[in-house]
């Protein structure tokens, strides 16, 4: 019997290949395959499980730290005083970096497909004894896995 | 103890997991590090890892600036009071605030291009590196952490996200400057009247030529545990799919072809 299941590249997938090993599902009975999904459209933000190397926030954090300088320096002269300018002027330069930053986005991106549903980033399969079957799919269950196919 | 003990086989190694922090070379806008350098001396260095000198540039800049009166300088330009910004600086010390800034930046960004091209050998070249460390006073190990987090905690204290994120020397740096700024900028003083609506009051607490340390510190902190925080979630997917192409990927597994049950 095989289990095909999918997984994240996450701890929870070490934690569960090492609890079939410990039950004694032998090493070279489980083969992983991780995919690779980097011909996606890049993503802006950046998530936990989601990262492509393009900073969404570098140019408006950059900005909202000059314009909160500049907006300090003026605050002094103002009814308002540095903390309120200073903090006006770091949003406003935030996001106009962030706007910069989608704007180029949008200049940059040639083919936009749309992709619905989470990435799946690993294929586990597991080779074992159909008295098996049920605790591999469960071990599987407990550690996260996005989907499981039995195969006899 | 690590979990890999490196014996220089390699030429150019990406990353290193040590109790101190996560150290890796990945590839970098050298404009953004060079702005972070413009911003305050020492922190392009710090962006880049380079801990010590990016150190040594920091604590140049706050004194050096401060004799200098550098920050009043700019606070007086922005106010468009010209006589007063050239009355405020301290000659004894402004000339020498010019060369090592501008080495800062320009070191910084000349850094930033070399890094990358090593970076690409380095990342071709795939050579195994430590990714588990841990010794009497710390532990440290790859795994997955929320940038979002890491931005939230550096924005309550600038220091935070990175000590979230394991970067323990730059957490000590942005602790402790966000210590001092805060000090003698009377910012928290300033604030609290601030709460409480006493803007008036509020404004003569300041101390402008601290508190003009604060937004680059600040904005720092923020990109810098941010981006860190990416790039490690980066570096945990690229090592353990190594580790599964290692370790699970049998030549004699045989995929069965049978029907899928319940």
């Amino acid at each position: 019997m095989q289990l095909f299941a999918t997984f994240d590249n996450n701890l929870y997938l070490e934690m569960a290949i090492s609890t079939l090993e410990k039950n004694n599902i032998e090493k070279d009975n489980i083969y992983a395959i991780p995919l690779d999904n980097r011909k996606e459209p890049r993503k802006l933000f950046d998530t936990l499980h989601q990262s492509d190397g393009i900073s969404l926030i570098d140019i408006g954090v950059a900005l909202g730290t000059a314009f909160s300088v500049i907006g300090v320096s003026i605050g002094f002269k103002m009814a308002w005083g540095p903390i309120w300018i200073g903090l006006i002027g770091s949003f406003i330069g935030f996001f106009i970096g962030l706007g910069i930053r989608l704007f180029m986005n949008v200049l940059f991106q040639k083919r936009k497909s749309i992709l619905k549903g989470k990435q799946v980033e690993v294929i586990l399969i597991i080779d074992c004894a159909e008295t098996q079957g049920e605790l591999v799919e469960n071990i599987l269950w407990e550690h996260f896995c996005f989907g499981v196919a039995k195969i006899k | 103890m690590d979990n890999y003990t490196n014996d220089n086989t390699a030429r150019r190694y990406t990353a290193n997991v040590s109790v101190l922090g996560t150290t890796q070379i990945h590839l970098r806008n050298p404009y953004i590090i060079a702005w972070w350098s413009m911003a305050f001396p020492g922190l392009g260095h710090l962006l880049l890892s380079k801990y010590i000198r990016g150190f040594l540039l920091f604590i140049w800049e706050f004194v050096v600036n401060l004799n200098a009166h550098i920050n009043l300088a700019i606070i007086y330009s922005w106010q468009g009071d010209i006589d007063a910004a050239i009355n405020v600086l301290d000659t004894r010390w402004l000339l020498v605030y010019t060369p090592v800034y501008f080495f800062s930046i320009w070191d910084a960004y000349r850094t930033t291009v070399d890094m990358n091209k090593i970076y690409i050998l380095a990342e071709r070249e795939e050579h195994r590196f430590n990714s588990f460390s841990i010794s009497t006073l710390e532990i440290n190990y790859l795994d997955k952490r929320n940038p979002l987090m890491a931005i939230v905690w550096s924005l309550f204290a600038p220091g935070l996200g990175q000590l979230y994120i394991h970067r323990v020397f730059t957490a000590f740096v942005g602790v402790g400057a966000t210590i001092g700024v805060f000090y003698f900028s009377n910012f928290l003083e300033a604030v609290t009247l601030f709460i409480q609506g006493d803007i008036q009051q509020a404004t003569p607490v300041l101390d402008p030529e601290w508190l003009l340390f604060l937004p680059s510190i600040y904005g720092f902190s923020v990109y810098d545990a941010y981006i860190n925080t990416v790039e490690n979630n980066k570096l945990f997917e690229k090592e353990q799919r190594r580790f599964l192409k290692g370790n699970y990927q049998n030549s004699n597994f045989r995929i069965l072809k049978g029907k899928k049950v319940n």
